[in-house]
């Protein structure tokens, strides 16, 4: 039988003069726009896929299990308040200029002097020094474990390449190379960018000279699109001219996406989807109250909600405060129910009388599957009688109600990851008293006990003590219950069958922090 | 002073205010919606220091007149500020996203034009007749559904089910043509290469056909409502009491008086189709203006959303403009109703 569509599409087609280089393999993704290539100023998930492919780090999280390795660093050394990194002999960066310890400081100097994305975390830094060509110490100001970890957020920057590139700015260092790093690449990584507009698509290309080679099979050329709309990916994936959608599709496209054959990548472990409690309001300002509707909380349905089919989900169900895998998780199997009895118990105990009760259950209107959990929450508490009303809040009016307490919302919910892959920069600026008011703390919380386990974790000398200090946190967060724990989180992606990706797809590859698993040098192009 | 130069004179001067009106008004409301645009722009993580370092830089802790001031005096100068969501000039980003929004709309446009007006006038040549009825449902099917809804509609027929056309984008990734005119149309012509603009044009046919297919059924409409009415006059009965031929009489006597209101609703909505894009350049994935107004807006970058609001302003007022003169052509007693104030 003739396919006279095809044959109409093919006419079609061939009239436009559509043809691929011979050879070449071409990967297409898309995340939501914009995507910023300046890598002092990465902090979204496009920003993060950029920043680890155009650029390098001195250390990366070691595949498939805890602890780094060096990447840009052959070693280093060090405890306290100072480290010393040696660096690789014969990097060079895409520009062909030789790494040295010079641009390590410089790439410093600039994220602390822009003071944009992730700077934040290397507050602790007071200086870096270039001790010889290769050799660069970092001074802290006061002992800091996650240091090494927080590595990973620090790209290494060509500083020849945009000391020649300054465009007007104030000072010796006038714009520090901003207007240049949001439209170039200068870094040592995999892929270099051949265009790049933030709100359409960036191309990146093979680097050739990458100090770890790039394997045959990696993509020739990545085309990273920014704010495609559901329907419009998944037609093309369809189509066959698309190859990963981005995890922000609804699960009912990502299902259809399975159902029709595309394979499905996974990235876990950084983080979590939390109730946030206000503590300083009646009537979650008794623990009781919380821990009352902390247990009437029907967790197996919320993870049944964002299950995409019998095997994959795009969380797993909680066992606490922090993420299982993380330093002071409690094991995989010590899961979190619903326990109604339990929930009448702590009801019985709380000074507040349940029919007194009206909890303002708030989701953030950008999030519409965060609607849902409010419905399932609204009715779990019926079943305690418990009234509440659900509150639909944008974004940045909720980021600026939760600065005052009185402002906060009963409950907020909130995906909440761990930057650096380390529990200190997720739990801390959700639990330490220093940190209220921000989106990550609508808790309000002030324990001292708390705080105490906090300081430990981030002071600790050895990964043993560190474990211990956030096992102790784990147990008295579930004591007193500033949040309902309701699932680990897992990044889902669609895909189709042209590219294998073996950091989303196996466990023993994945790194453990969002956006690395897309080095597309370790990805593999299947046509 | 010719009546010509004289409208054009008077509506160019009003445009001038509405312009500043449009200005003030967006720089107030920009204002007073909720939500911190510095807080917005550095992304939950950043700190109250990086927060209130960028709200100086941006004069937000300046009273509103003064910021007001501080616009003005960089708009003189042509600098629309720093787009806080693509952290780029918002003239440059403005630059490369306008023509895209521009191409579409005019394509689109034409197709409005050339396909409206035909059906209406044919529709009402053949009133009370089978094609009358066929092309009255098509044009209330096309009015009755948002740009958005026949966008999806016709990228799952002709795109998913009838792969005949493509599903995103202004043209295959494999071209890389020079942007000039920053209209792929004209500049895939610019570097001499048909099969670029083929291509061009096979893209832009679905997105430029779903965002007119409102507006050719009130055309349509429109047109087969005027000539009905234009053809009860008594000049027409004359006409034909003079035994001229019907087309004739359409095409000399009832044509140019319809198109008067006609030309009207055009205008406005060739106007609005530069706002109303937004979602058709969502869905193919366009890289226009309207998607990038959204955009910022919903991130609060004001500089970006002053800017977007003015130039589709602007454009607004342009087209405007140009349909009052085709107006004023077609109508002589508004043409010479442009008299000196003494």
């Amino acid at each position: 039988m003739i396919n006279w569509k095809s044959l109409i599409a093919a006419a079609l087609f061939a009239s436009t003069g559509t043809t691929a280089a011979i050879g070449e393999t071409v990967l297409r993704l898309d995340e939501v726009a914009v995507g910023e290539l300046d890598p002092a100023k990465a902090s979204d998930y496009a920003d993060s896929i950029l920043m680890f492919n155009v650029y390098d780090t001195l250390v990366l999280p070691t595949q498939g299990g805890p602890g780094h390795i060096g990447h840009l660093a052959e070693s280093w050394s060090g405890e306290g308040n100072a480290y010393t990194f040696k660096l690789k002999e014969g990097v060079k960066f895409q520009s062909g200029n030789p790494l040295t310890a010079d641009d390590v400081v410089f790439s410093l100097d600039r994220m602390k002097a822009l003071g944009a994305g992730l700077s934040y975390l290397f507050g602790v830094v007071d200086s870096a020094e270039a001790v010889d060509a290769s050799t660069v110490k970092f001074n802290l100001s006061s002992p800091y474990a996650p240091f090494v970890a927080s590595l990973v957020r620090l790209p290494i920057v060509d500083k020849n390449a945009v000391m020649d590139n300054l465009a007007d700015g104030e000072g010796d260092m006038k714009d520090w190379g901003q207007e240049y790093l949001s439209a170039n690449g200068a870094g040592t990584g995999a892929y270099t960018v051949s265009s790049h507009n933030p709100q359409e698509e960036t191309v990146l290309a093979k680097n050739a000279d990458y100090f770890l080679g790039v394997g045959d099979a990696a993509p020739d050329t990545v085309r990273l699109r920014y704010g495609l709309e559901a329907a419009t990916v998944r037609t093309l994936i369809a189509q066959g001219e698309h190859d990963i959608a981005s995890q922000w599709l609804p699960p009912e496209v990502v299902q259809a996406l399975a159902k029709d054959g595309a394979q499905l990548f996974t990235e876990a472990g950084t983080g979590a989807f939390y109730f946030k409690m206000n503590t300083t309001k009646a009537p979650l300002d008794d623990a009781n109250c919380r821990l009352a509707l902390a247990s009437a909380f029907d967790y197996s349905t919320a993870v049944k909600m964002i299950a995409i089919n019998d095997e994959i989900s795009a969380g797993s169900p909680a066992t606490g405060a922090i993420p299982v895998g993380m330093y002071g998780s409690n094991d995989a199997s010590m899961v979190i129910k619903q326990d109604m009895a339990k929930a009448k118990e702590y009801l019985a105990a709380c000074k507040y009388p349940a029919a007194d009760m009206n909890i303002v259950v708030s989701w953030i209107a950008e999030v519409p599957l965060e609607e849902r959990f409010a419905l399932l929450m609204q009715s779990n508490f019926t079943e305690l009688g418990i009234k509440s009303e659900i509150k639909k809040m944008p974004w940045a009016l909720f980021a600026e109600q939760v600065a005052k307490p009185e402002n906060t919302p009963h409950i907020s919910q909130l995906f909440v990851n761990a930057v650096t892959g380390d529990p200190d920069t997720l739990l801390y600026g959700m639990y330490h008293s220093s940190t209220p008011g921000t989106w990550q703390s609508p808790e309000h919380l002030n324990d001292a006990q708390v705080d105490e386990h906090l300081e430990a974790g981030r002071t600790a000398a050895s990964p043993e003590e560190r474990a211990a200090a956030y096992g102790k946190l784990n147990a008295r967060l579930m004591e007193i219950a500033p949040t309902i724990y309701g699932f680990d989180r897992q990044s889902v992606f669609a895909a189709s069958n042209r590219v294998k990706a073996p950091a989303l797809t196996d466990a023993s590859q994945a790194f453990g922090l969002d956006g690395l698993g897309f080095s597309f040098r370790l990805m593999e192009m299947v046509e | 002073m010719t009546p010509v130069l004289r409208l054009l004179a008077r509506r160019l001067g009003i445009s001038l205010i509405v312009l500043i009106g449009v200005s003030m008004l967006v720089f107030g409301i920009a204002r007073v919606i909720p939500g911190d645009p510095a807080r917005i722009a550095l992304g939950p993580n950043a700190s109250t220091e990086q927060i209130a370092k960028l709200r100086a830089s941006l004069h937000l802790d300046e009273s509103i007149f003064v910021q007001y001031g501080h616009f003005i005096k960089d708009l003189s100068r042509g600098d629309l500020g720093i787009s806080l969501y693509t952290n780029r000039p918002v003239t440059t980003d403005i630059a490369q996203f306008l023509p895209a929004t521009l191409e579409l709309v005019l394509v689109a446009g034409v197709l409005m034009i050339a396909i409206g007006l035909p059906l209406g006038i044919w529709s009402a040549r053949f009133r009370g007749r089978f094609a009358d009825h066929i092309i009255r449902l098509v044009s209330l099917l096309g009015v009755s559904a948002p740009s958005f809804v026949w966008a999806v509609i016709l990228m799952l027929l002709f795109a998913y089910y009838l792969p005949l056309f493509p599903i995103a984008g202004r043209i295959t990734d494999t071209y890389t043509i020079e942007s000039i005119t920053g209209f792929l149309l004209i500049d895939t012509l610019i570097a001499g290469n048909f099969q670029a603009f083929l291509n061009a044009a096979w893209h832009i046919v679905l997105p430029a056909f779903a965002l007119a297919l409102s507006g050719i059924g009130q055309a349509a409409r429109l047109t087969r409502a005027n000539m009905i009415e234009t053809w009860d006059k008594p000049y027409i009965e004359m006409a034909q009491a003079y035994g001229y031929a019907p087309a004739r009489i359409a095409n000399r006597f009832a044509f140019k008086p319809s198109m008067i209101p006609s030309l009207t609703i055009i205008g406005l909505d060739f106007a609005a189709m530069l706002g109303n894009a937004f979602l058709v350049e969502a869905v193919f994935a366009w890289p226009g203006l309207s998607r990038y107004g959204v955009a910022v807006i919903l991130r609060k970058d004001l500089n970006a959303i002053i800017g977007t609001v003015l130039i589709i302003s602007a454009a607004f007022l342009i087209v405007n403009l140009i349909i009052d003169l085709l107006i004023a052509f077609l109508n002589p007693r508004i043409r010479y109703s442009q008299r000196d104030v003494k």
